[in-house]
């Protein structure tokens, strides 16, 4: 945590990324394989049997997510999850940390934009008072009053807390800027003025409308018997009683025109922060595995054409690399580093220069087949645990993907070719039409960045919410 | 979502070693069983063989960390592991990592106080070359004036990013810079930025003769291999290379701290932060089970005592935790508090000492004693569920034990700490003459801008 780090050579590569990953040699590896029930409430119940360690790994998806979140509420949906835990009708929230703790099992919870998460793990051994635990959280949260201001509060400071890290909240602020008023702007997790806003009745009524089985997903993978894991499951779920929830409809999302600047000021900072990019693709887009190709070649390695050029090449920063973060309509696509005040014209020049070299030139033929090996390479590794299989299965069940996005990946990454490597470029990396965003040392940056765009915006880190500004 | 991230990476890091088992858990050392061999140049080398996936793991773990370093030259443990990605005799500048993510493999690396630790992860097709990478970089590094300038750099931005960006880092530094005086534990693993301007090729070169002798360091490799195939590499590539004499022995001993030290850091900051130092013994001291069964009840889950009082009842910080790393001197064990916005950090801190206090004056329950050990059960549990996980723990229960085997003995050896004895290390390295307490405290931008 926040103590006696270890330096590295590199950041480890975030989950972001994570999501480009890919299937082993020799098609050898495929997805184990799974079970798939659902329940007469409507339940979506997927099983799969993991051995190895004796652990029993839970992932559940409820369909809505911070998208949902009521204007002007942000961090409904989160708020509504961080507090499954934290009372039930058999426990308080301090009789539910006492249990979970003593059997060393963990209960996490949060909102993505998309959909909400709940997973969870227990020893083999502790099944029975695990899925005790889970369930209550899950079908029985009672929300205290006395919980729900606690967490309020406690999240209002997290969200100051973050600010103090650039990094931590710069993609809040990216995603803010690109997007605007659409749902993907807006802080999932809320901000220092929405989550006062927030109050017991909408999460009461959010838990009530959303967590119902017809619109819930159910992974569970690791060391068990299926048919007696099945039967536990259909006692604990069945009696969940069966209701729709209105689907959350998220308007698609479109790039932004012509290139805009986004300062945030940060009067501490020694380095400048900064994303630069537009809107990418959605998690089902005929052309995701290609651009995991691409992407991994341009910007999602140690030695990518974007790292070897900001970090290996020129000593600019410790790393920079590019992501896609697709989601159920167009997520962002964005070009990330950091670099110190004096160099970060000359770093964003190069990142630009790179971007435009990837248009001009396409991918060599060497590029092109070290992302698809490294891919490959690196893809058993992503399902390894039980943990990540049930993770995988479901949300991959969320977005209507079948057993072959995985079975089949290597395939299809095979199928990649110089041509078409090139085709993706031109259609799915921005080019002309860019959004910035920088934190950093305004007084010292500004005259220097304002050249990069047409419009550019500014705020003070301290200042309440991300973007737009607060009315 | 990304502050847990990182938090959860650097964590799996640092509490290697808290991972370990109870009772049930010791048929697990004949579950994942462990080969091994000492090749004729002292290198150790251990092999577990697991061929759930078609990929292996493969660490070194080298005996040199900024313990060996010296004021002016601090941070060239960790400056030399980025120069060991920037070129040696057949794989030259950029070359290690295009190859070897051609052949679908990847590679990071960390640098403690007290170690070096190089990581492979790759296909097991790709198992040669990366023999054939690993005997070229520790024979025949370069030392290429150019690269030595773009990597200072490098470092210079990791720096920014992790410490003086880093209120967490920035606090952490600053503590351990107090609670030593006279051991090196006392400047950061990153360097003191005017030292990594100003290092040497002569310290480099330097580095490298005193750490990177094969007697020097260990390699383990879990995965997808047979421990026969992976001594036949060892014997081909690594063997041939000649040993040298290792790092001097770091003598200094911290002196006994006789007194509470304090520290502030004043800077523009949102919350203020506080951290407590606790000077404890080296990993491989009998007290290693006490404290970490100690530091499970304060600190670890909502059901926590730590957690329960700060931020459930009393409700003045965000979070509390207690960290302690593998160590080969004695160290600290750093507690964190973020305390809530307009909480002085001194009610935090008088919290915690009334916490650290209740475990004095009268004993742990039974139930808080097996809620403890459980937990580590668990922990164990999922250090071996990956290939990886298993080469970082394996690598670090042999280097700072010793012996690797004492992870498969922490099942009897957690098993054996009673109540009484968590009492003691509570009353032993909790007191007051014995810790150092730093807190950050904001200052408002107008204030700053003066």
């Amino acid at each position: 945590m926040r103590t006696v780090k270890p330096f590295t050579k590199t950041l480890l590569v975030t989950c972001l990324v994570c999501v480009f990953c890919n299937v082993g040699s020799a098609q050898t590896l495929k997805l184990p394989p799974h079970e798939k029930n659902v329940l007469k409430n409507g339940l979506t119940l997927l099983v799969m049997e993991k051995h190895g360690v004796p652990i029993v790994s839970f992932s559940a998806i409820v369909k809505t997510g911070s998208a949902a979140d009521p204007v002007g509420q942000d961090g409904l949906a989160t708020i509504t999850a961080g507090l499954l835990r934290k009372g039930t009708q058999q426990r308080t929230a301090q009789q539910f940390a006492g249990d979970l703790d003593f059997i060393g099992g963990s209960f996490d919870a949060g909102a993505d934009t998309d959909y909400t998460t709940i997973s969870a793990e227990f020893l083999t051994k502790d099944l029975d008072r695990g899925l005790d635990l889970f369930t209550d959280a899950v079908l029985h949260a009672s929300f205290p009053q006395a919980e729900v201001d606690k967490l309020l509060a406690q999240s209002v400071d997290g969200v100051k807390a973050s600010k103090d890290e650039a990094e931590a909240v710069l993609g809040t602020y990216y995603a803010g800027y690109l997007y605007g008023g659409h749902a993907y702007g807006r802080p999932g997790g809320g901000d220092e003025l929405t989550l006062k806003r927030i109050r017991r009745d909408a999460i009461v009524k959010f838990y009530g409308t959303n967590y119902v089985p017809s619109n819930t997903i159910l992974a569970v993978a690791g060391e068990f018997n299926v048919a007696e894991l099945k039967k536990k499951l259909e006692d604990a779920f069945g009696a969940w009683p069966a209701k729709s929830a209105p689907a959350v409809a998220i308007p698609p999302s479109t790039p932004v025109k012509g290139k805009h600047l986004l300062l945030v000021d940060k009067t501490d900072a020694s380095q400048t922060y900064f994303e630069i990019g537009n809107v990418g693709v959605s998690a089902t887009d005929p052309d995701r595995i290609a651009i995991r190709v691409v992407n991994t070649a341009f910007g999602g390695t140690f030695a990518s054409i974007l790292n070897t050029a900001l970090r290996i090449d020129s000593g600019y920063t410790y790393g920079a690399q590019s992501f896609f973060q697709p989601q159920k309509v167009a997520g962002p696509f964005a070009i990330a580093s950091f670099t110190k005040n004096e160099t970060t014209v000359p770093a964003i020049d190069l990142a630009l220069k790179v971007l435009d070299d990837l248009h001009k030139n396409g991918l060599t033929a060497v590029q092109l087949d070290t992302a698809k090996k490294y891919l490959k390479g690196q893809f058993p590794p992503r399902i390894e645990t039980s943990a990540q299989l049930a993770g995988r299965i479901v949300t991959n069940e969320f977005y209507g993907l079948d057993d072959n996005e995985i079975n089949q990946l290597e395939a299809r990454i095979d199928a990649v070719t110089l041509e078409s490597a090139k085709q993706i470029i031109a259609k799915h990396f921005p080019k002309e039409n860019l959004v910035f965003v920088l934190i950093g040392k305004s007084a010292e940056i500004r005259p220097a960045v304002k050249k990069y765009a047409e419009t550019m915006d500014e705020r003070r880190i301290s200042e309440p919410g991300f973007w737009p500004p607060a009315k | 979502m990304r502050i847990r991230k990182q938090l959860l990476v650097i964590g799996g890091l640092v509490c290697a070693l808290g991972f370990a088992a109870i009772a049930s858990a010791q048929n697990e050392a004949k579950q994942f069983p462990v080969a091994t061999k000492t090749l004729k140049n002292g290198m150790k080398v251990l092999v577990q063989s697991d061929h759930s996936i078609p990929n292996v793991a493969l660490y070194i773990f080298y005996r040199i960390g900024s313990r060996n370093e010296h004021p002016g030259t601090t941070g060239l443990s960790h400056f030399f592991e980025h120069m060991m990605f920037n070129g040696a005799k057949k794989y030259g500048p950029g070359e290690l990592d295009k190859v070897m993510e051609a052949n679908g493999g990847e590679n990071n690396a960390y640098t403690t106080q007290n170690t070096t630790v190089y990581q492979d992860w790759f296909p097991r097709s790709a198992l040669p070359l990366i023999f054939d990478i690993e005997a070229d970089r520790i024979q025949y590094l370069q030392f290429d004036p150019k690269k030595i300038a773009s990597e200072r750099e490098v470092v210079a931005s990791e720096r920014r990013l992790r410490t003086d960006n880093d209120n967490g880092g920035l606090l952490d530094e600053q503590l351990w810079a107090t609670a030593f005086i006279a051991h090196p534990y006392q400047w950061p693993v990153v360097g003191w930025m005017s030292d990594i301007e100003h290092w040497t090729m002569e310290d480099l070169k330097h580095h490298f003769e005193m750490g990177y002798s094969p007697n020097n360091a260990t390699m383990v490799v879990v995965g997808d291999v047979t421990p026969d195939e992976i001594f036949q590499l060892c014997e081909k590539f690594i063997e041939p290379i000649p040993t040298h004499a290792p790092p001097p022995p770091v003598t200094t001993v911290e002196p006994e701290q006789l007194g509470e030290r304090r520290l502030a850091v004043h800077k523009t900051a949102e919350l203020p932060l506080l951290m407590i130092g606790y000077h404890v013994p080296q990993t491989n001291n009998p007290d290693f089970y006490a404290l970490n069964i100690l530091r499970t009840v304060l600190f670890q889950g909502e059901s926590s005592r730590m957690y329960q009082r700060l931020v459930d009842k009393d409700q003045i910080a965000l979070d509390v935790s207690a960290f302690v790393q593998p160590s080969f001197d004695p160290t600290l064990v750093i507690v964190v508090a973020q305390p809530k916005q307009g909480i002085d950090p001194a009610k935090c801190e008088t919290a915690i000492y009334e916490e650290f206090d209740k475990t004095k004056s009268a004993l742990i329950s039974d139930q808080e004693l097996e809620k403890a050990k459980n937990i580590r059960l668990v922990e164990f549990y999922h250090q071996m569920r990956t290939i990886n996980g298993r080469a970082n723990t394996i690598g670090t229960y042999e280097v700072f034990f010793g012996d690797y085997n004492r992870l498969f003995d922490a099942a009897k050896n957690y098993s054996a700490v009673t109540k009484e004895d968590v009492q003691r290390v509570a009353k032993q390295y909790f007191g007051a003459n014995n810790r150092t307490v730093a807190t950050l405290l904001p200052e408002n931008e107008e204030k700053a801008k003066q």
